[in-house]
């Protein structure tokens, strides 16, 4: 499940009004998610919950789900 | 005695001669590859039979192009599968990173000996005025392919992409397949190894579009290519300031289409005879002059490496600069096209190539914005005209760019542009027409064949498809006739075998 919290940060950055997120959900399925774009999202997210992601950890997520999942470990 | 100088003479043909490659648009290829597939299907059953059989002819194949150097690809298969195995099986997280950084280290250690170490040498003695003689080394053709694909399973285990391998021959299959190694696609193991291990497919639509791409690729590097390289693009990239800037200028539209048609058309090749045995590759180009951006071109042109060098190089280094935000994407962009030119060749040619396509994209990358905001205003953001000016716009920076990339170098580069500016004589062009109409008329055609709508090529490789057997053997017997007939007497080798 896809937290409405990371939800709503995912779409303010890229300015979609509503768009469906699923944990299966990938990055480049969400419009405006683009390679260059990628760099903001995982920004606000950081700020969002004020966190600050490896690299690593970044690279290794392969779909949104996983991005809910890291946030849920660090913002413990 | 007749009988044993035959004989003498067919099995010459297994023997490795430098600079005699088995190149796909050669009968001594078709003669092999033929072979090949009636053992193939013949044995299809077996997998194993079927795994051993190609990583042998992989071999061989190799061992044509380059010798005992075939070695290296067994070597680089051992180091690669060894260290995506113990990265796999590592729970710590710094022993992985130290696995994988070896391996990167080993992999273009050995992708720079072969290929760098002159040009080091050169400029070493460049700046410091030392004479240190130049090593005599072998450039194993295709090692900058096969290294990329190598290195992409051991990073993709190391991010979690990918579990390891768990057999040397199914991995060493996947390093050394012959229709990829000598120039691309780079394809990922996560797509390539579950074919390996499926059971032996070949639908239709394999079989038909098979025989459109290999047909299509033939045409574009026996017909076109070599046809406009041979009789034009060559002479006047050899000594532009020999010919007027009309020429010059003919010239960069010809080595445009022809660089295209060249390295395109061998991946049709590579990928219509992989699916032939029931493998499908990745798709390495779409149509890239029908781009609207710098950017569009490279998600259309090389696919395989441009994404390589997108999941590889750029995200990890774009994550690093995070902070700097559109700068931190900006310098990525840079340094990932630095690398990219750098990639293709030894040279100050390929690395400017890089970096004006890095800067091209760093500079569109900040005016995005501002570009958007007065289309907007002038009412067109979203119209055909645009579009249309954006294609003619982003076509015409690339060709300038290709000049860099064919020049043999930079003060030649120089000369073509400063002969089209300075010494154009535009009546000679009815002298070109007359001189050249066979040129012309492929240059025109090439093009045309390039704006044509993808779901045409759909259609005619559907066609093909349905066509009988025999149908199909006459179209591509009539194919390889025309290719004969366009053949110049020198065979000349793909332009991406340098890479």
């Amino acid at each position: 499940m896809i937290s409405d919290r990371l939800k709503k940060t995912i779409l303010n950055v890229l300015k979609l009004d509503d768009y469906e997120i699923q944990s299966e959900t990938r990055a480049d399925e969400v419009p405006g998610w683009d390679s260059l774009n990628h760099i903001n999202v995982i920004l606000a997210v950081e700020k969002e919950y004020q966190v600050r992601f490896k690299n690593i950890e970044v690279l290794k997520l392969k779909n949104i789900g996983d991005l809910q999942k890291l946030v849920d470990s660090k913002a413990k | 005695m007749l009988h044993n100088i035959d004989l003498n003479k067919f099995l010459s043909l297994f023997n490795y001669i430098p600079d005699d490659p088995l190149l796909f648009s050669t009968a001594e290829f078709m003669f092999f590859f033929f072979g090949f597939l009636v053992f193939y299907t013949a044995f299809s059953k077996s997998r194993n039979f079927r795994v051993y059989l190609i990583i042998i002819f992989s071999l061989f194949f190799y061992y044509k192009a380059a010798g005992l150097y075939f070695l290296l690809l067994v070597f680089s298969s051992l180091v690669n599968f060894f260290a995506g195995k113990f990265i796999g099986t590592t729970e710590d997280s710094l022993r992985r990173k130290l696995l994988l950084i070896s391996s990167i280290v080993v992999n273009i250690g050995v992708l720079f000996y072969f290929k760098y170490t002159n040009f080091f040498i050169d400029i070493i003695n460049h700046f410091r005025s030392s004479a240190i003689t130049p090593l005599d080394i072998f450039l194993p053709v295709g090692i900058s392919f096969f290294t990329f694909k190598a290195l992409s399973y051991v990073i993709d285990v190391y991010l979690e992409k990918l579990e390891p391998e768990k057999s040397f021959r199914d991995f060493l299959l996947y390093v050394s397949f012959f229709p990829n190694i000598l120039a691309g696609p780079i394809d990922r193991a996560t797509e390539f190894l579950p074919q390996v291990k499926s059971e032996l497919k070949i639908p239709e639509t394999y079989i038909g579009r098979g025989i459109f791409l290999i047909m299509a690729g033939l045409f574009k590097k026996a017909v076109i290519a070599d046809y406009i390289g041979v009789n034009f693009v060559d002479r006047i990239f050899e000594m532009p300031t020999r010919y007027t800037g009309v020429e010059n200028l003919l010239a960069v539209y010809g080595y445009a289409l022809k660089v295209y048609c060249d390295f395109s058309g061998y991946s049709d090749i590579a990928i219509g005879i992989a699916l032939l045995m029931g493998f499908k590759l990745m798709e390495n180009f779409n149509s890239p002059y029908q781009a609207s951006s710098v950017a569009e071109f490279w998600r259309r042109w090389h696919i395989s490496l441009s994404s390589w060098l997108l999941d590889y190089l750029f995200r990890p280094l774009q994550m690093k600069f995070r902070n700097l935000r559109m700068l931190g994407n900006a310098t990525a962009l840079f340094i990932t096209f630095l690398i990219c030119g750098l990639w293709h060749g030894a040279s100050y040619t390929f690395i400017l190539w890089g970096a004006v396509h890095g800067l091209l994209m760093a500079i569109a990358l900040f005016t995005k914005k501002p570009r958007q905001a007065v289309y907007e205003k002038l009412g067109i953001s979203n119209s055909r005209l645009l579009h249309a000016f954006q294609v003619v716009i982003t076509f015409h920076i690339i060709a300038v760019t290709w000049v860099l990339f064919g020049a043999s170098s930079l003060s030649s580069a120089m000369d073509m542009f400063s002969q089209i500016f300075n010494y154009f004589k535009g009546g000679v062009f009815i002298q070109f027409v007359q001189a050249f109409p066979g040129v012309l008329g492929l240059i025109i055609l090439g093009y045309i064949l390039h704006f044509i709508p993808k779901s045409v090529e759909i259609k005619a490789a559907g066609l093909l498809t349905r066509t009988p057997l025999w149908g199909k053997a006459l179209i591509l017997a009539v194919m390889i006739w025309v290719v004969a007939q366009a053949k110049s007497a020198d065979l000349q080798p793909f332009i991406y075998f340098k890479f």
